[in-house]
């Protein structure tokens, strides 16, 4: 039983393009953050982050995005497993997502709890920390 | 000097009498038991309490002679007691009682059956009384 | 954490997932699966072999009290097979196990290799445990709850001290096996030194046999205990067969037995048998100190308002200058008493139905033997009773009691040349007025007094026999005594062979103070009548028209000191019967003591006053010493009868006892004797939970 975490493991390579959908834009006059609420929903290439409200910091000359800040319960989906927590800040340029509050894997039966949970998308590891439960569901051997 | 009639009028232990029903007895020695906490109590009729007895009591031979004969032999009895309320199951008030009575067995074998018989009966009789004399005692902290 | 099914449950400080199928949970890491509990530092999970990978101090918890400590392991992953490397595996907290290597199978089975066994309390001073059993490979089935050892090496301190190729023991949670048990080492003077090995054998959960071989200098002894166990009751007989060199006989035996069974509606069947080969060898082995062997059956039926008692027993005395053709030796009883309401008078009242017979061997109707007693008296008797007794309370709180009754005696005395009415008839009427008068009060410290005034008239009927009128043989009541139980019975007899007769008040006073602290009772009575009862012997304190005064004591406090004293005393010479029974239990100590004084009495066969004291205490001298002595002290003889004393090391994985008792007494047939008796167990592989107050601490020396 194939027991895999294929956060961006597709393509690897965090600058691929990010689509991002969401019922409203503003912009914050004072950082000049974009700030997306209701339902935003923000892929990139299979990997997808649904939010109730995310913050979209760019880069210092407007060359790309530099990091996403999702709260209001967040889920991550990336091939077949999927993360919830309550807030999420995705660091485009490093490819690390930080997932915090009531952090929740699941992958084909086996589910982990967490308080904190970081993924490298680059390198398709995960660290989750602070009382971590995992449900494991061995072969039946 | 402080006495007073422990059956006067509205006293505690007056709220006792025909109010306990003792458990059913399975053996001689429980039978001659309730008996004498019946006569003692008086019968139960709707009765409030319920009164259970567990008795552990052994037989030892004394008086050894130099011929190694025993020639006297004690029933020692002790009973641990219990009086619930019979509604609500609560154990209401428990104790430990203890004596002993002694029988020769240096008369023929008939004498000793006899002897071991009324021996035994008298224990209980001792220890029924000791049982009603607590209860009398500690009447006062019943509840209503 | 509910376990759910077949789910593995782990919980981490943090989980590191690698690449595709590597799971890391490292800090204060558990994990369950089904009943199989495991603590460790760092779990490595690999999802293609399935495969769990533990280090750090790891903790598997398994069902049936089953501990693993190890610092390495490889599991699957539902923890139940695998491999344990320097694995320590603990069972119910009692027996330890060290291994360089544990198999795990299915979670059912370890297989222990180089492994070391022992219950000792070892300490990491690297000095070796009391007692271990090293053996190249040691198997744990949690199913047959045994253990196999396989070239096993028992140790003392660490030298080897006997080999073994194939060892089983039970574990500590299995309560039937088939096996050995603890054998111990007797001397007993006459018999000289030997060791007893006994071997228990179950046949299923219903049966078992307990066979001991008892091989000493001057006997072969086998001892047997069978016991079985049925729907409806169980039965058990122990007995013991010999061939020794102290007596003539070729072979001596002896089989006790006994049995109780519900039949139909209610009623109980008992039966005891008890035979020995020769009247010295239950006192010569010290199987049993009872001189006259009582076999029996008895039916009977108790409930509140029944009490039904049948039996059929045959009575062979053992005691020197005792004829088994001249005592009765076969007796039948037959006795119903049923309790009611009457409903026009209330109260209690009760009908009783016995009847009895004994039947002496001998037919000579006169005393030959010259002790007293005619040599082949048979008596046969029948007894109907009807009583009622009812109590009044007053208002003033004076308990009034009445008491009347009927009896019907019928006795026909056969083989007997002294007795001339041999078959009579009696009936006697009976009634009695009492008045009991309990005060109490109640001080505010908890303390209770109260004070019981009660005195009873009482009168009989019936014709007094005796003097003029021809006896009737007296064979039941010859022994009668009078204490705080029949001080308010209208006859004091042990037996209905014999009734008191006429006028007779009865007063007593109960004083009893009852505190958190103490409690105390003081019981003072006397029976006062109007004509002389000749049944009575002088030391029952009720021969003459006035008894003498009973004096009956109970004390006891919350320091564990409680005694019970009685006696009788008359004006003319003080108190001729006396007996105490007293104790202290601590933690520390448990004393029992008792003293009877009974003056001579040639009506009970009694030529000497006879005093005893009776001692026998155990004292935990330190955390692991405990002394035991007894002593039996004829005082009015100035000479012990018996005495013992014996002491006891215990500690968390072995009992040694070292016992030694001598009984001075002996007559033609029995003999002084000295016994001597020395046990080692090792502890750890019974059921018993063990004390942990004897665990050795390790700071301090073994001893």
């Amino acid at each position: 039983q194939e027991f895999k975490v294929n956060f961006g493991l597709s393509n690897g390579d965090p600058n691929a393009p990010i689509e991002v959908e969401a019922d409203s834009l503003s912009v914050d006059q004072a950082t000049g953050n974009a700030v997306f609420t209701g339902n935003v929903i923000i892929t990139q290439s299979d990997m997808s982050f649904r939010a109730a409200l995310v913050e979209v910091t760019y880069l210092t000359e407007d060359t790309g995005i530099a990091k996403l800040t999702g709260s209001g319960g967040v889920a991550l989906q990336s091939g077949n497993d999927t993360a919830q927590a309550e807030t999420a800040v995705y660091d485009v340029e490093s490819g690390l997502i930080h997932m915090t509050g009531n952090v929740s894997l699941a992958q084909r039966g086996n589910t982990i709890t967490a308080q904190r949970m970081t993924v490298n998308t680059a390198n398709s590891t995960a660290e989750l920390h602070g009382r971590v439960r995992t449900v494991l569901q061995p072969a039946a051997n | 000097c402080g006495f007073e009639p422990a059956y006067g009028p509205n006293s505690a232990a007056t709220r006792l009498r025909n109010a306990i029903l003792v458990d059913e007895p399975s053996n001689q020695d429980q039978f001659e038991l309730v008996r004498q906490l019946e006569h003692r109590l008086g019968a139960a009729n709707d009765a409030r309490f319920g009164l259970s007895v567990a008795l552990d009591i052994r037989e030892e031979g004394v008086a050894l002679t130099s011929d190694n004969r025993t020639t006297r032999k004690e029933v020692i009895g002790k009973g641990t007691y219990a009086l619930r309320d019979l509604a609500s199951k609560e154990v209401l008030l428990s104790g430990k009682v203890d004596s002993f009575t002694g029988y020769s067995t240096t008369g023929s074998t008939v004498s000793e059956l006899a002897a071991r018989r009324d021996a035994r009966r008298r224990l209980m009789i001792i220890l029924a009384d000791r049982i009603t004399t607590e209860l009398i005692a500690k009447a006062n902290t019943l509840p209503g | 954490q509910s376990t759910q099914g077949n789910k593995v449950i782990l919980i981490a400080d943090s989980v590191f997932l690698r690449g595709s199928e590597t799971l890391i949970a490292r800090g204060n890491v558990e994990a369950s699966y089904g009943e199989t509990m495991l603590t460790a530092t760092s779990i490595t999970y690999q999802s293609g072999p399935d495969q769990i990978t533990i280090e750090g101090p790891i903790k598997i918890t398994a069902p049936d009290g089953v501990q693993i400590f190890a610092s390495f392991a490889e599991l699957d992953a539902d923890l139940q097979t695998g491999l344990i490397e320097s694995a320590r595996l603990v069972l119910k907290e009692q027996v330890n196990f060290t291994a360089d290597r544990l198999r795990r199978l299915e979670g059912r089975r370890s297989i222990l290799t180089n492994a070391a066994a022992t219950s000792c309390k070892t300490c990491d001073d690297g000095r070796p445990p009391l007692w271990q059993i090293r053996a190249r490979q040691v198997i744990h089935d949690q199913d047959t709850k045994q253990l196999y050892f396989e070239g096993a090496q028992f140790r003392l301190m660490d030298v080897p001290i006997f080999y073994v190729p194939r060892l089983r023991l039970p574990d500590p949670t299995l309560n039937r096996a088939t096996g050995f048990l603890i054998p111990n080492i007797r001397a007993r003077s006459r018999l000289g030194t030997g060791v007893k090995v006994p071997y228990f054998i179950a046949f299923g959960d219903h049966r078992d046999l307990t066979l001991t071989p008892y091989i000493a200098a001057n006997t072969r002894t086998l001892e047997f205990r069978y016991r079985q166990a049925f729907a409806r009751g169980r039965l058990s007989f122990r007995g013991a067969i010999s061939d020794d060199d102290i007596s003539s006989q070729s072979t001596r035996a002896y089989v006790f037995g006994e049995g109780a069974f519900d039949l139909r509606n209610d009623y109980k069947l008992r039966f005891r048998i008890q035979q020995v080969s020769d009247d010295a060898y239950l006192a010569d082995y010290g199987y049993s100190s009872a001189d006259r062997l009582n076999s029996n059956i008895t039916v009977s039926r108790v409930n509140r308002a029944e009490n039904t008692q049948l039996m059929i027993s045959n009575f062979e005395s053992i005691r020197t200058g005792e004829d088994n053709q001249t005592i009765p030796s076969f007796i039948t009883s037959a006795r119903k008493q049923k309790r009611f309401v009457p409903a026009a008078l209330g109260g209690e009242a009760l009908w009783e139905l016995e009847a009895h017979s004994h039947y002496r061997l001998s037919d000579l109707s006169t005393d030959v033997n010259g002790d007293g007693v005619v040599d082949g008296r048979d008596v046969s008797r029948v007894n109907a009773d009807l009583s009622w007794r009812r109590n009044w309370l007053l208002t003033s709180g004076i308990e009034l009691g009445t008491q009347a009754s009927i009896a019907l005696d019928a006795v026909e005395t056969r083989q007997d040349s002294t007795i001339t009415d041999t078959s009579y008839a009696e009936i006697t009427p009976a009634a009695a007025v009492s008045l009991r008068y309990p005060w109490i009060k109640r001080a505010e410290n908890g303390v209770t007094h109260m004070i019981e005034p009660v005195v009873q008239l009482g009168w009989s009927g019936g014709t007094l026999r005796g003097g003029t009128v021809p006896k009737i043989a007296n064979d039941e009541s010859t022994r009668s005594e009078f204490d705080e139980g029949n001080l308010l019975s209208l006859s004091r007899f042990a037996s209905d062979d014999r009734r008191e007769r006429g006028m007779a008040l009865a007063w007593g006073v109960n004083w009893s103070r009852l505190g958190p602290d103490w409690t105390t009772f003081l019981t003072l009575g006397q029976v006062v009548r109007d004509t002389v009862q000749p049944d009575f012997s002088a030391s029952s304190g009720l021969a003459a028209k006035s008894s003498d005064i009973l004096v009956a004591a109970k004390f006891k406090n919350q320091a564990g000191l409680a005694f019970s004293a009685r006696t009788l005393i008359d004006g003319v010479d003080g108190s001729n019967k006396a007996e105490a029974r007293g104790g202290w239990n601590n933690d520390r100590l448990g004393l029992e003591a008792s003293y009877i004084w009974l003056d001579a009495d040639p009506d009970e066969e009694r030529v000497a006053d006879l005093s005893e004291w009776n001692l026998d205490g155990s004292y935990r001298m330190t955390r692991h010493w405990t002394g035991l002595a007894n002593w039996r002290y004829d005082v009015a003889s100035d000479a012990t009868a018996e005495a013992g004393f014996g002491v006891e090391y215990r500690n968390e994985c072995v009992k040694a006892k070292f016992e030694v008792s001598r009984r001075f007494t002996s007559s033609t047939t029995v003999q002084p004797a000295t016994d001597y008796s020395f046990t080692v167990e090792i502890l750890g592989f019974s059921t018993k939970t063990i004390d942990k107050s004897y665990t050795r601490e390790c700071g301090q020396s073994a001893g």
